[in-house]
């Protein structure tokens, strides 16, 4: 599905995006506040739930080459981590769900995981 | 871990200057240095040379966790300092309940004689509420120098939480906690070398990190300074005019 799509039968709240990130296909996701583990094992092109919030999240994101990051729990970040995805490509999107329910909600949608 | 034993502790495999750091307090940082002043005293009076090396320095210090979980070491210059930003780190904590305790162990504030005198109202195993920059920002607004703590560690430290060092921060310092003897230690690594091990170009300290007496010692700092005091470690850390850090 569509990043835009996803965020649309989700609910999320957009707090960054471009056109390219918008039409990005989803279809993998990862889940983690720790973003060593991020930087590791996040699958390449998939989505990030996390509560998260230091600009680095941004950061290793690029590195992992994910498409999207979601704040769960209503955890937003500063306007210079807005910013600063913008300028990276990454869209951002917050959510007042916990990580647990969203991750739920994606795997409905088609998002999966890596396999170990 | 009461305050004269870590004193006794600290003299006994020859410190001459510690930090205080328990979690998310200062509560008894004064009582340390007061039991350190006891016990100078004390060989003072046993001893007709009164030897300086005898004296252990303590620096009020405080090992906070930020709302990312990472343990940043707080060092101030006087325990009033130190107090006052516990206070500050300690108002974003839930308060304890008798399951709390039961949990996680007594907190105790103890006297400089080890004598318990009151306990700690706010879970201190909890994350705070204040970012990594906030955290910072309080230090040094109370006087103090902020430490990445234990950044080689898989938990509670700047590159597991944020996976890369972040060069802005603002610290002061990193914090290493290789035992130096160990394997893996400054034996077969050049840990001790900060001219290969910088971050940011900070200054590196190494630091035992002791949650028990028998940890005490067990990684240390040779600092080239002055005097053993605040004034000199912030100069030292700073390189300034010849002070110098390095592994010991």
């Amino acid at each position: 599905m569509k990043l835009n799509e996803l965020a649309a039968q989700l609910g999320l709240e957009c707090l960054a995006s471009t056109p390219q990130a918008d039409q990005a296909e989803i279809t993998a996701g990862y889940v983690s506040d720790l973003l060593s583990d991020v930087l590791a094992h996040a699958p390449r092109g998939g989505v990030l739930v996390t509560v998260q919030v230091h600009l680095n999240v941004v950061a290793v994101a690029v590195h992992a080459g994910l498409a999207a990051i979601v704040f769960a729990l209503g955890r937003r970040p500063d306007d210079v981590v807005c910013a600063r995805a913008r300028e990276e490509g990454i869209a951002l999107y917050a959510s007042t769900l916990p990580a647990f329910e969203l991750v739920g909600r994606l795997y409905a949608a088609g998002v999966r995981g890596t396999a170990a | 871990m009461t305050p004269p034993a870590v004193v006794q502790a600290a003299l006994d495999c020859g410190l001459s200057m510690v930090a205080i750091c328990d979690h998310n307090s200062a509560g008894n940082v004064a009582a340390t240095q007061e039991a350190a002043r006891a016990a100078r005293a004390r060989d003072v009076r046993q001893s007709t040379d009164a030897d300086p090396c005898g004296v252990l320095s303590v620096i009020p210090g405080m090992e906070i966790t930020t709302a990312e979980e990472i343990h940043v070491v707080g060092l101030f210059p006087g325990a009033d300092a130190a107090q006052a930003a516990a206070t500050e780190v300690q108002a974003t904590l839930p308060e304890v309940d008798a399951e709390y305790y039961r949990r996680f162990g007594p907190q105790r504030q103890l006297d400089a004689r080890g004598r318990l005198v009151g306990m700690e109202r706010r879970m201190l195993a909890a994350a705070s509420t204040l970012s990594l920059a906030q955290t910072v920002a309080l230090i040094h607004r109370h006087g103090g120098l902020a430490v990445a703590a234990h950044v080689d560690r898989p938990s509670f430290s700047v590159l597991s939480q944020l996976g890369m060092f972040p060069t802005d921060a603002g610290f002061d310092a990193i914090e290493l906690f290789v035992p130096c003897g160990w394997p893996g230690g400054s034996a077969s690594r050049p840990v001790q070398d900060p001219q290969h091990w910088t971050v940011g170009g900070l200054p590196i300290v190494w630091s035992s990190d002791a949650h028990f007496l028998n940890d005490v010692g067990r990684c240390r700092t040779a600092f080239t300074m002055m005097a053993p005091t605040f004034a000199e470690l912030v100069q030292a850390l700073r390189g300034v005019d010849g002070r110098s850090v390095r592994g010991a």
